[in-house]
């Protein structure tokens, strides 16, 4: 083909690219609406008067807006505990599953040991593992051992659970990366300890981050382990108050509604602030997961 | 500086707390469901070893148990015929956008996937209500009042009805998956292709597929596990009813020891829940890894 076609049909081939992406645009917007328009139906009813819901109208003008459904969310509710709770509890395993997974990837990839594939192989066997299947033993344990008031009885599995996966990110990444400036910082009589934590971690960050992400919003999201292992009100996260509160308030729908909106609403916050970190984590989490 | 590498209490002290974690909430409670799996424990009380009955009673002669594996079955499936394609096509379409709206897009589509799955299957359990649930107020409002429905009541629809808040959810999942493959793809090729004469279709067919295969085992492989592993939706929507139209693997087996007591059998279900993802996850790789081989020689 020579420059001479493409410049004869260009004309009319630059006016069919901008038709066709007048109609990407459009059919983006239909799953955008898709995507977001049961949360403002949600919004919408959250400030609703409870038999306002049975209206025929797809969305409605709550005048006045019942801003008393979000009272009821944050007292009865206890929305402010249980958020508490769950950036405590979330915090602390994912700061413990970025630790342990680096110490692991470390001795796996780097140490010398006969055992280091098997034991490797081992914890990554955990990345098919469903959680589910841990629920009874892991509840009958915990109970046993008088956990289940205690924020242990999440942060042991949620640790344990967050473990295959960063393992499986970092070891790969650790791999990835030349060992030669460890190598030069031993001769100079550095212990492992201040080599890992000193200089691994730093050149470690793009997998961090990415385990950071990606374990956060799960072990944020996570229910059913939080409704199983724990038996008192006190160390209940955010998820639970959702579910908690519906049978509370069973028929007043609209302060149910204003509980999930302010379940959903810190998530919401952290993803529109951080939204390009936390699309490029997931990604390299899964892809490589 | 080798015989650091090899020291053996440095090697235990990094190793020992992970595998502590690992071991303590992962590997044990396992081994413990093989125990109970073979008594007829009820909670409570004294039990009896029944060796492998429960095994193969869920094996064998368990209803629901199939149901649930069929159930999964149904949910991969439509996942990978119906959200996929979707999913892809609009990776590729959001790709010829560009600039900011292309980024906007791509934002609000992940959305659903970082809400808390609570929220996310309470929402839709309101959305489905029969007396005051947004679906049928938009079929009335569209005139089309014959197909008002009780969505997670009716026996027959109860289970598309979760089935598409499942796919919903993970839309923005599998659309950034897609998406990702979508951007490794050199634009040099796109642009030989046109210079080539190509048409939109030949270059999907000839160019897009063959670079983003890879892409799509890894979203197929996912679709297919996480449809096995499926439980807070159907806990949180129908909790497996009506009858066990909407039972998964993993919430049957919670009801059968929380609701029935039947810790023995329960865990028995959970032992070989277990099984049965092992031999699906490590197939599925086996599968893929030889068709990768096989075009790649």
């Amino acid at each position: 083909m020579s420059d001479h076609t493409t410049a004869v049909i260009a004309p009319g081939r630059k006016k069919k690219r901008r038709l066709s992406r007048i109609v990407y645009v459009i059919l983006c917007s239909l799953v955008a609406a898709g995507a977001i328009f049961p949360l403002i139906w949600l919004l919408d009813f959250s400030l609703a008067k409870s038999n306002e819901l049975f209206s025929s109208k797809i969305l409605i003008w709550p005048s006045p807006p019942q801003w008393h459904n979000y009272y009821l969310a944050l007292t009865d509710g206890k929305v402010p505990q249980y958020l508490t709770n769950s950036l405590v509890i979330t915090s602390v395993s994912v700061g413990l599953v970025v630790v342990l997974a680096v110490m692991m990837s470390y001795a796996f990839i780097r140490m010398r040991w006969r055992l280091s594939r098997v034991f490797l192989n081992l914890v990554l066997l955990g990345i098919m593992i469903p959680i589910h299947a841990t629920l009874l033993p892991n509840f009958l344990t915990f109970h046993s051992l008088n956990l289940t008031d205690s924020p242990l009885a999440l942060i042991i599995p949620y640790v344990a659970f967050g473990l295959p996966q960063a393992t499986f990110i970092m070891s790969g990444f650790m791999a990835s990366i030349p060992e030669a400036v460890e190598e030069s910082a031993l001769i100079d009589g550095c212990g492992i300890f201040r080599i890992v934590f000193k200089m691994v971690f730093p050149l470690m960050k793009p997998a961090i981050i990415t385990v950071i992400i990606t374990s956060y919003i799960s072990i944020w999201n996570e229910f059913i382990m939080a409704a199983t292992y724990l038996t008192s009100d006190t160390y209940r996260t955010l998820p639970f108050s959702v579910y908690n509160f519906a049978g509370m308030y069973r028929s007043n729908y609209a302060a149910q509604f204003a509980v999930m909106v302010l379940a959903a609403l810190p998530s919401l916050i952290v993803y529109i602030i951080l939204n390009k970190h936390i699309t490029k984590g997931i990604v390299a989490g899964a892809v490589k997961g | 500086m080798d015989r650091m590498k090899r020291n053996k209490l440095i090697i235990f002290l990094l190793v020992s707390p992970g595998l502590i974690f690992f071991f303590a909430a992962v590997l044990f409670p396992i081994l413990k469901s093989v125990y109970y799996g073979m008594t007829d424990w009820k909670g409570i009380g004294d039990f009896n070893l029944v060796g492998f009955d429960n095994f193969v009673k869920v094996l064998t002669d368990d209803k629901v148990f199939r149901e649930s594996l069929l159930h999964a079955a149904t949910l991969a499936v439509l996942t990978v015929i119906v959200q996929h394609p979707i999913a892809l096509f609009f990776a590729i379409i959001i790709d010829k956008i560009g600039g900011r709206r292309e980024t906007f897009f791509r934002a609000v589509f992940f959305i659903p996937c970082v809400i808390s799955i609570v929220v996310i299957s309470k929402m839709w359990v309101g959305i489905y209500n029969a007396e005051y649930g947004l679906l049928n107020t938009v079929l009335e409002f569209m005139r089309l009042d014959a197909l008002k429905q009780d969505w997670l009541g009716n026996f027959h629809i109860a289970l598309y009805s979760v089935v598409f808040v499942i796919m919903w959810v993970g839309f923005g999942y599998a659309f950034l998956i897609y998406y990702s493959g979508i951007k490794g793809v050199p634009e040099e090729l796109y642009e030989a292709g046109l210079i080539d004469g190509a048409g939109g279709w030949q270059r999907f067919r000839h160019i897009t597929l063959p670079l983003i295969k890879p892409v799509i085992w890894v979203n197929v492989t996912l679709a297919i596990v996480s449809s096995l592993k499926q439980m807070e939706p159907i806990y949180l929507m129908t909790n497996g009813g009506p009858g066990s139209t909407t039972q998964f693997v993993a919430n049957y087996l919670y009801i059968q020891a929380f609701n029935a007591k039947k810790y023995g059998y329960a865990n028995a279900i959970s032992v070989v829940f277990v099984v049965v993802c092992l031999i699906v996850t490590v197939l599925l790789q086996r599968v893929f890894r030889d068709r990768e081989r096989g075009e790649a020689s």
